[in-house]
């Protein structure tokens, strides 16, 4: 997934952050590369990530 | 025993001393605090030294101790903490200038143990701005390697490790998020784990990842971060999600044989990748001395691992970052670093599908690693494919897409960030030095609660080795660069 600079320009605005035009592109590479990665993990996962629950491993009482 | 020989001296056998009276609380704090003023000004371990109230503390320690009350083995220890972690009696900076002062007046709960058991606080030591590990530059001066002044110090609890290493003090706490807390181990050759999630408090200190934060020990040696942990782990009815199992005495179950323990060798964090030849020669060297030791060791598969350090910025980063934009981030963009600023606005651009779909892979890496330890008591990996990079390389500074795989994606990163999406105890041991005298290290890590197996791994190494008993001979290494440290920084 390439991110533009106007992509991220445009994504900003919906969570009100105004980000300075030298930085853009530092920010586009970035998220770039994880959006990429995420796409092999739906590829590679996607069947069994949707059999489990996105629960983050903090339970404190869980057994071991 | 000179001066030098007690400042690189156990926690453990400092403890010793103090017990036996023949070293007093006041000498012990005393000389840390010279060594801080000698070499500091280069090394930049320290944001906040609390000098004054440290000395009333040992002179404290020194009359109970002369009274017959005698604490424990941690009563009279000097020890500094990451600045992210709130005390009383210093500012809590995050290594940020957008705020004076992050704390609130209290001591972490893990700081009010630690000061209950008699151990004496230093003060702050220096960090990647907020924690984040992605500083470029620094506003209270750039931490160095007190191996090789030409080296990274790694990322994130960077002071906490320099300071350890230096022997600024006896040991030190830290957080760890991704690696933060064995990633400077690793780089500064001493000993750093990241706890259960659960394990350790978290009260009291700035943890906005809050999936995946933990605080934890950083000492010279294994039998030292067993001792620290046992103090500060434990329920606390501040942190809803600290665990109320009980806490063994890690430091009193240390063996040293591994007769019929069974390590797992990770392919992807170790032989199945390409490795720098120091390194791969470092790795067999110490699976030679865990199989002499009686353990056997197979190869384990954690396909999903590689994709860890993109799921851990595709939820815990979001975590975080969703702090950061409320606060600071809309209003005080450019006192940020622009590493910092950078990370923290990827992640707060991530979709909400996105992120609920990567807490989903983060589930699976975290169960293949579960699995694992249905046959293994232990697994082994190492902390980096590489030795620590050469501090220009080892800055995010992130301006091409040829810039991901090696300072975005970094191979320490790698290592690391399985185990901290999966949430489960890893720690950091020295196994060797580079022809550039900069430390290597292996990591282990056990089932979720299992500390006792990962130090029982790590001890019985280290007492079958010697790195531990190295120490960076301060003279030759930082010395010739303390007259060009006249720079001033933010913080002072």
């Amino acid at each position: 997934m390439k991110m533009t600079e106007d992509d991220i320009r445009n994504m900003s605005r919906a969570i009100n952050l105004d980000i300075p035009n030298s930085d853009l592109n530092t920010i586009a590479i970035r998220l770039s590369a994880i959006l990429s990665v995420m796409e092999e993990v739906e590829k590679d996962l996607g069947l069994e990530m949707d059999e489990v629950d996105p629960i983050p491993p903090v339970y404190p009482h869980e057994e071991f | 025993m000179n001066n030098n020989e007690l400042s690189y001296m156990s926690m453990v056998e400092q403890a010793k001393l103090i017990k036996k009276k023949e070293i007093s609380p006041v000498d012990l704090v005393k000389l840390c605090l010279d060594r801080i003023e000698q070499w500091d000004g280069v090394l930049r371990a320290w944001i906040t030294v609390c000098s004054e109230h440290a000395l009333e503390q040992a002179k404290k320690a020194e009359t109970e101790i002369a009274k017959g009350n005698y604490r424990g083995p941690l009563h009279g220890i000097p020890y500094g903490v990451k600045d992210q972690i709130m005390t009383k009696n210093a500012p809590t900076t995050m290594a940020s200038i957008i705020e004076k002062d992050f704390g609130t007046g209290i001591d972490a709960t893990c700081i009010e143990k630690l000061n209950a058991a008699g151990a004496i606080l230093l003060g702050k030591n220096n960090l990647h701005e907020f924690g984040k590990g992605s500083s470029v530059a620094f506003h209270f001066g750039e931490p160095k390697n007190p191996w090789n002044l030409k080296y990274e110090p790694s990322h994130s609890s960077t002071g906490s490790g320099i300071a350890t290493a230096a022997g600024m003090v006896s040991g030190a706490l830290g957080e760890d998020t991704g690696g933060s807390i064995r990633g400077p181990a690793w780089a500064n050759g001493i000993v750093g784990i990241r706890p259960t999630f659960g394990r350790v408090s978290r009260y009291g200190g700035i943890m906005y990842a809050w999936s995946q934060d933990t605080i934890g020990p950083m000492t010279r040696t294994v039998e030292d971060n067993a001792l620290m942990m046992e103090v500060i782990a434990g329920h606390d009815p501040k942190d809803p999600l600290s665990s109320k199992r009980p806490v063994p005495e890690y430091s009193k179950l240390l063996t040293e044989d591994l007769k019929g323990i069974r390590l797992g060798l990770v392919r992807e964090m170790s032989i199945g990748r390409e490795l720098h030849p120091e390194v791969d020669k470092s790795l067999h060297d110490a699976l030679d001395v865990l199989r002499s030791l009686g353990a056997t060791i197979q190869e384990v598969s954690l396909s999903k691992a590689k994709y860890a350090v993109a799921l851990q910025m595709l939820t815990s980063d979001v975590d975080v970052s969703s702090m950061f934009v409320k606060h600071w981030l809309r209003d005080r963009w450019d006192e940020f670093d622009y590493g910092t600023r950078t990370r923290l606005a990827a992640a707060a651009l991530v979709p909400g599908s996105i992120y609920s779909r990567a807490m989903r892979g983060r589930a699976l890496v975290r169960n293949e690693v579960l699995e694992t330890f249905k046959t293994y008591d232990g697994l082994i990996s190492l902390m980096n494919f590489v030795p620590p990079l050469l501090l220009d390389d080892s800055r995010e500074t992130i301006h091409s897409d040829q810039d991901v795989g090696t300072r975005m994606f970094k191979s320490r990163r790698i290592c690391t960030y399985p185990f901290s999406i999966a949430n489960v105890p890893a720690l950091s041991v020295p196994t060797g030095f580079t022809k550039e005298d900069v430390p290597m290290s292996i990591q282990i890590a056990g089932k979720p609660f299992n500390e006792e197996m990962v130090y029982r791994i790590a001890h019985a190494y280290q007492m079958a080795t010697t790195w531990h008993t190295r120490h960076p001979d301060l003279g030759k290494t930082v010395g010739p660069a303390l007259a060009k440290s006249e720079l001033k920084f933010a913080g002072e």
